[in-house]
């Protein structure tokens, strides 16, 4: 399990970005190589997102799920279910977002198994933060 | 000398650098186009290369092999976000021929940019082998990298000249 956190600003209010993070077809391409495959419900979408590593990549696909919504905390979880579409492997995470007024914090717990996790915990942790932090700056924008 | 595909491979490697380096591969690969003439009485020679004719022969390492599909993206990228087709050109600027060893200084052309280089050549009879190593960074380039910045090529590429010419120059 990685666990990690951030915060971002957007310089927007705190409802502005509840909405923004509450909705799925903005928020999920913010992630690098992330993409809505298809709107299931409002608190659900099916998506895949492509690591590019150079010439090579991974797609992993499956389900963005608005888990839990505490609309007096200001508080969204977003589960993200996802398969290695070319192996055996998952990508899996909880990311709980805590809105404020001006941006929010985001708390990630990753569980990532397969070829990807072969590169060892450590590397994991180093790729998912750098991840992470490039979605904190295109959240900057949403 | 002349020297070229027909006779010889231009060998470029890369390395791999950054905290997820693991994922990515060291790569051989040969160049399809280019042409070099040696001179050992003038002391002169000059190489010029075609930066979109790299040709991915085999990557070691990573964490999952490279296939067909990956070794072809790969020029694709040189040329697209890398050397951009731009000319690889070397001039020598002074040799010195020690029995079948031979130092030379020159001037190499990459991405756009001119930098001093020098290398040794070993000569067998018609068999001329040689490596030059330099650092991308030198000739003003960014190193490729991906997975937002974790996973970079290594500064340092080498360069391989491996020859038989019949003609005694």
């Amino acid at each position: 399990m990685v666990e990690l956190d951030h915060t971002f600003t957007t310089g927007k209010p705190t409802d502005y970005n509840e909405a923004a993070i509450l909705d799925l077809d903005r928020v999920i391409p913010c992630v690098e190589g992330g993409s809505v495959i298809e709107r299931t419900s409002p608190e659900q979408a099916k998506a895949e997102i492509v690591v590019k590593m150079g010439a090579m990549s991974m797609t992993f696909r499956g389900t963005v799920d608005v888990a839990e919504h505490d609309a007096d905390a200001h508080r969204v979880v977003l589960r993200v279910k996802s398969k290695d579409s070319g192996g055996q492997g998952y990508a899996n995470a909880d990311v709980a977002f805590t809105l404020n007024d001006g941006g929010g914090a985001i708390h990630t717990s990753a569980q990532i198994s397969g070829k990807a996790a072969s590169m060892g915990e450590g590397v994991v942790q180093t790729v998912l933060d750098a991840l992470v932090n490039d979605f904190t700056q295109k959240l900057a924008t949403i | 000398m002349r020297l070229g595909p027909d006779n010889g491979t231009l060998t470029v490697r890369t390395g791999k650098a950054g905290a997820a380096s693991k994922a990515g591969h060291n790569l051989r690969m040969e160049v399809g186009s280019w042409t070099a003439t040696l001179d050992l009485e003038a002391r002169s020679l000059e190489l010029s290369a075609d930066s979109r004719s790299f040709r991915v022969i085999d990557g070691s390492g990573g964490v999952m092999p490279l296939g067909d599909e990956e070794k072809a993206a790969i020029p694709q990228t040189i040329d697209e976000e890398v050397l951009k087709g731009t000319p690889i050109e070397f001039r020598s600027t002074a040799m010195t021929v020690n029995g079948s060893h031979v130092d030379v200084e020159g001037e190499l052309e990459l991405a756009g940019e001119r930098r001093p280089l020098a290398f040794a050549l070993d000569l067998d009879g018609g068999h001329i082998k040689g490596a030059a190593r330099i650092k991308q960074t030198e000739w003003g380039m960014k190193p490729y990298s991906a997975l937002f910045g974790t996973l970079k090529v290594a500064d340092e590429v080498q360069i391989e000249v491996d020859a038989r010419s019949s003609d005694d120059g």
